[in-house]
């Protein structure tokens, strides 16, 4: 079993919530998302193991026993080219769960029009293997789900 | 084995929405299904975090194979969804 922890601050809303049906409807996997605090802050780890693919606005832990977490920064931020994120980690680097990956600020995000909603979704896993997942307050680094 | 070359055209690459399709398209077959791009070992098409993981930007060429009776059907719908803008 794998505890999924919430990489950033904020609202723990569910992906079902996430105004991008690629998330909402579970195209990607099933997880959960968090409606980030309006304020400048680290997006974190969601699992211990090795940052895969680091983009500004998303990033991919792989853990030793071959799950990957993506956790997705806001909506259609890719757009954005990484302006506003800060790189706090290296693609290839290995990461304790809770450890700091990028800085960036949702409420900036959100001025530019864009939604700061941050999904985490347990990739190639099936629907029902994420559950306990917690819904209301939770702190970056807080556990956000199960997947067993 | 069949294969099919294609350049992704999408602006996102091959993530997001163009992602999520192939993989869900290639997870319907019965058989074995890899996507590679040059220099870069095959991954399984079937697998969302391989498929991320091998992050294909807008304008990159990959190659969808698969060795199998019935294979040239999905290798078509895999193309058109990878080669969509």
């Amino acid at each position: 079993m794998t505890t999924v922890l919430a990489p950033v601050a904020g609202t723990a809303i569910g992906l079902a919530a996430v105004p991008d049906p690629v998330f909402s409807q579970a195209m990607v996997g099933p997880g959960s998302a968090i409606d980030p605090q309006r304020e400048p802050g680290q997006a974190v780890a969601p699992i211990s193991g090795t940052i895969v693919k680091l983009h500004a606005h998303a990033y991919i832990v792989v853990g030793e026993d071959g799950r990957g977490v993506l956790v997705h920064l806001g909506i259609d931020t890719v757009q954005l080219k990484g302006e506003g994120f800060r790189l706090l980690a290296v693609e290839g680097d290995r990461v304790r769960a809770g450890q700091p990956v990028v800085f960036w600020d949702p409420a900036a995000v959100e001025a530019g029009g864009r939604s700061p909603i941050c999904s985490v979704v347990a990739l190639d896993a099936a629907a029902g293997e994420v559950n306990g997942e917690v819904r209301g307050g939770v702190g970056a680094g807080d556990e956000l789900f199960e997947w067993s | 084995m069949a294969e099919r070359k294609v350049t992704v055209m999408s602006e996102v690459g091959l993530h997001a929405r163009p992602a999520a399709t192939f993989v869900q398209t290639a997870v319907q077959a019965p058989f074995d299904v890899t996507v590679a791009k040059f220099g870069v070992p095959p991954v399984s098409a079937k697998s969302i975090l391989s498929v991320l993981a091998l992050d294909v930007r807008q304008g990159e060429t990959i190659v969808i194979s698969a060795d199998a009776d019935g294979a040239d059907e999905l290798l078509d719908r895999l193309a058109a969804i990878a080669s969509a803008p």
